[in-house]
């Protein structure tokens, strides 16, 4: 490889792309300079994750675009996975492409092989000592024989890297690329990363990265590049810059002020009633949630938050406990009951437990409504159309048509409908578990303000989140639960995002089944 | 279909206006390539249709009526076994009992009225309802206690098909088979022969059940995530059962159909149905709808397959064409339909 003086890393010009007919990206040129930590920030379906794929060389670019890494440029025609490699780009994709049920060290092997003993078997020792030697490199302090499914969620996310840094021997131009890597870890994992990202800086490596969190974007960032409907708006230094300004660029308009916290007093009645709560983790767990209030669960994971809300909704075993719903007690056997009572649930894993992949995006944010369109004779489609584009249009789902497959969705998007199908139901109870993962600030903000709303009405929410800024935004109250049982709560004042941060993390380093 | 107009709705108008500039909203994708792949078979199948009406050494015997009866009336049988497998299918699940189902049909209502002496109509619903008790022991083990549905459908086709040549020695039944049933296996009205009539009743009845009622949605969302249609409150054993149940009863009226076609009930053990169905249900997913399996993609696969078959052995194929040609299509149409899915998500970055 050569290694010139070059200025910049990597360079891309006049980048199109194009999606059955719908330009996503549009004469892209960007540039990214050696050694520095570089954000692409863009809203949802801006086309982020497209350009860091055709970087990767998965989707190949329209004709006439270029791709220069260290000085080599490449048409976009001729460019291809393996030249991504060989020119030192290494990528971590979003949901990591870790087997939870093998090892750290053979998940190294799922990429690299297996190394051979003379003849065929495999060599486990020299696997080991390989696997080992990355992390070494990689400053990830884990045991090679831990299995994946047993890492804290940050630690698997510093495993991923280092096995995409591996044999990239530290004098080479090697650029890192991640696409969302902190979505979904909570504050105090995601700075573990950050910390893995400033090391890989202090080698000389480049870091290119998609982040919604801009806050993190302003604490570790060099340069960003803003994409706004496919379209590069802004290439600068993060020097001088603070979140108000990237999200007008991102927009293109002033930044909306923040909205007060003025919501209308909880109500005396209660919509949920759980006292001596056991299921799972959860070891005796009260909880009241009245109406027009807003409640925040938080908690590292392992701590049960998740198996709360799943309890909550009839879809995790109660194995002792009270639960009321609008003052009446309730038996919850299934989803069905529980939807039937009034109540929603957002799940935390889109891809597994929200998604229907293949269906095209309208059937999916029908899916809680196909029986009311039920005429009697036959489904009213036509209505059920009508109204899914509707839906679609009201919570800013960018599509290219209600017919898209819901993979061709881009991640904020897929979670916009997700929250679409549940909040047309008009619930009386939403349960929330990570409501704003991967979703852009600006949908974000819109998100917090339908559930305002919801609530506003007469009814209530109850809200998981990793991230303590938004608990701290969002909601009236916050407990914290910790190894199964309710530590702490926080109200008025006392509800900051860092009175939150400390008293979830007293416990050092736990298992992490959720 | 692209009503999208976003007045006169009936939702409540619980959410807020749109605060982004809305998002041009357009119709279905009209592309060159999307066309390609969405009506590709079907464009296939007309220049099949036209190759062979047109070529001199097929052209006259193809074009003619009696071929074009023959072609359809001996795809009548296949077709509604094809669409008893859409069910399963649509649901997430395979199932290999439907030509085993079939034939198993195809002997009881024999038995009954030439062994029994029982009057037609009973031997119609006796057929009938051994399809829905297989099927339902099917949905049972297999919606209730999470047998892979591989193989119970597989051991269920053994079973029946045992069961049959134990029943039959080996020996046809033939005999005392009434003229009314016979004569819908033979008979035309308008020219058109009865049982292709029959077929397409069915299948317009399961298109119905497919597209214009809840279970056919049911249906499609437990085979797209069965994880995430429990989490939107669905009955998800109870849709799998149903999706078993009415394999099995679409399975018996298709053997009341190669009864009536055959005019004896065979020892046969209807695995030799299984895989034009199979290959059916497979085209389907590549033609009109890309990706789920639909009742005019399968019709339009059954046809394919015929209309290729035909014109082959018309221009003096040797009969094990069709064996050979029924293979590539099943693995071609496995191929794509796998090669469409992953082109929806090349890598998830
Ligand atoms: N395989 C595909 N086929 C068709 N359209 C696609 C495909 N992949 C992405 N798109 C469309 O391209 C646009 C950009 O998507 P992309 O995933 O790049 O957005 P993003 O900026 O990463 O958004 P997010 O922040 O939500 O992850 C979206 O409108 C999306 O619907
Ligand atoms: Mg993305």
């Amino acid at each position: 490889m050569r290694s010139g003086p070059s200025t910049t890393a990597i360079r891309l010009t006049g980048i199109n792309k194009t999606f059955d007919g719908i330009p996503v990206l549009r004469n892209v040129d960007c540039s990214i300079a050696p050694g520095s930590v570089h954000a692409l920030l863009g809203g949802n379906g801006s086309g982020k994750s497209t350009l860091l794929k055709i970087l990767a060389g998965v989707h190949p670019a329209d004709q006439g675009g270029t791709i220069t890494i260290y000085g080599r440029a490449y048409a976009a025609g001729s460019y291809g996975p393996a030249i991504a490699r060989q020119s030192g780009l290494r990528f971590v994709h979003q949901d990591l492409g870790l087997v939870p049920d093998l090892t750290v060290s053979e998940n190294f092997a799922l990429e690299s092989g297996y190394p051979r003993r003379a003849g065929m078997a495999i060599s486990w020792r020299g696997l080991r000592r390989s696997t080992r030697q990355s992390l070494e490199s990689a400053h990830v302090d884990v045991d090679p024989q831990t299995l994946v499914r047993d890492l804290r969620p940050s630690d698997r996310t510093l495993v991923a890297i280092a096995r995409a840094l591996r044999d990239s021997d530290e004098g080479s131009h090697v650029t890192l690329v991640l696409d969302e890597p902190t979505a979904s870890l909570p504050q105090h994992e995601a700075g573990v990363l950050l910390e893995a990202i400033r090391r890989c800086q202090s080698r000389g490596q480049t870091i290119v990265y998609v982040s919604h969190r801009l806050s993190e974007v302003l604490e570790i960032a060099d340069r960003i590049s803003v994409l706004r409907d496919g379209v590069l708006v802004a290439e600068r230094s993060t020097a001088g810059l603070d979140e108000a300004q990237i999200v007008a660029l991102m927009t293109g308009q002033e930044a909306r002020e923040p909205l007060a916290r003025g919501m209308p007093e909880a109500d005396a009645r209660p919509v949920l009633t759980v006292s001596g709560l056991v299921a799972g983790p959860l070891r005796g767990v009260d909880l009241t949630v009245r109406r027009h209030e807003i409640v925040g669960v938080a908690g590292l994971l392992g701590s049960g938050r998740s198996t709360l809300l799943r309890t909550l909704f009839g879809n995790a075993r109660m194995e002792r406990g009270g639960l009321e719903v609008d003052g009446a007690p309730a038996r919850l056997r299934s989803p069905r009951d529980a939807i039937r009572r009034g109540i929603a649930l957002v799940p935390e894993d889109r891809g597994k437990d929200a998604a229907f992949a293949d269906l095209p995006l309208w059937e999916n944010v029908s899916a809680t409504a196909i029986r009311s369109y039920w005429s009697g004779w036959r489904m009213a489609r036509a209505t059920e159309r009508r109204d899914a584009t509707r839906l679609i249009r009201t919570f800013g789902i960018r599509t290219a048509t209600p017919n898209a497959p819901f993979t061709h969705l881009s991640g904020g998007n897929q979670q916009k409908a997700v929250l679409a199908r549940w909040l047309r139901l008009d619930p009386r109870l939403l349960l929330l578990d990570e409501p704003t993962q991967g979703v852009d600030a600006m949908a974000r903000a819109d998100i917090h303000e339908l559930i305002r709303e919801h609530v506003a009405r007469g009814n209530a929410a109850l809200v998981v989140s990793s991230d303590f800024e938004e608990l701290e935004s969002l909601c009236h109250r916050v407990i914290v639960l910790r190894g199964g049982s309710r530590v702490a709560e926080l109200t008025g004042p006392r509800l900051t995002e860092a009175a939150i941060a400390e008293l979830t993390q007293i416990t050092p380093k736990e298992p992490t089944h959720d | 279909m692209t009503d999208v107009s976003p007045d006169s709705a009936v939702l409540p108008d619980q959410a807020p206006a749109p605060r982004r500039t809305p998002v041009a909203v357009v119709g279905r994708d009209r592309s060159v390539a999307g066309v390609i792949e969405r009506y590709g078979l079907l464009l296939l199948l007309v220049g099949m249709v036209v190759f062979f009406a047109l070529l001199p050494s097929s052209g006259e015997a193809f074009r003619s009526a009696a071929n074009i009866n023959s072609v359809l009336a001996s795809q009548a049988v296949g077709l509604t076994v094809a669409l008893a497998l859409l069910f399963p299918m649509a649901a997430g699940s395979f199932d290999f009992s439907v030509g085993a189902v079939t034939a198993t049909s195809s002997v009881m209502a024999a038995a009954a009225v030439s062994h029994f002496g029982l009057p037609l109509f009973v031997a119609i619903l006796l057929a009938v309802a051994s399809g829905v008790v297989a099927g339902a022991v099917l949905g049972l083990l297999v919606a209730r206690y999470g047998i892979n549905p591989f193989i119970a459908t597989l051991g269920m086709a053994t079973l029946l098909g045992g069961a049959i040549f134990a029943y039959t020695n080996g020996l046809q039944i033939s005999k005392d088979i009434p003229e009314t049933l016979t004569d819908l296996g033979s008979l035309s009205v308008f020219g058109i022969p009865r049982i292709v009539l029959a077929a397409a009743l069915i299948a317009v009845a399961v298109w119905f059940v497919m597209r214009h009622t809840p279970l056919g949605r049911h249906l499609f969302a437990v085979g797209s995530n069965a994880s995430a249609a429990h989490l939107v409150g669905l009955n998800v054993t109870r849709i799998k059962f149903l999706s078993f149940a009415l394999s099995g009863l679409v399975s018996g009226v298709a053997g009341v159909l190669l009864l009536a076609r055959q005019g004896a009930a065979t020892s046969d053990n209807g695995m030799n149905m299984l895989f034009p169905a199979l290959t059916a249900v497979f085209l389907s997913t590549i033609v009109i709808e890309v990706g789920r399996p639909s009742v005019l993609g399968t019709v339009i696969g059954v046809l394919f397959v015929a209309v290729s078959v035909s014109g082959l052995t018309l221009v003096g194929a040797p009969s094990w064409v069709s064996q050979v040609f029924n293979g590539a299509a099943l693995l071609i149409a496995v191929g794509l339909a796998g090669i469409s899915r992953r082109g929806a998500d090349p890598a998830r970055l």
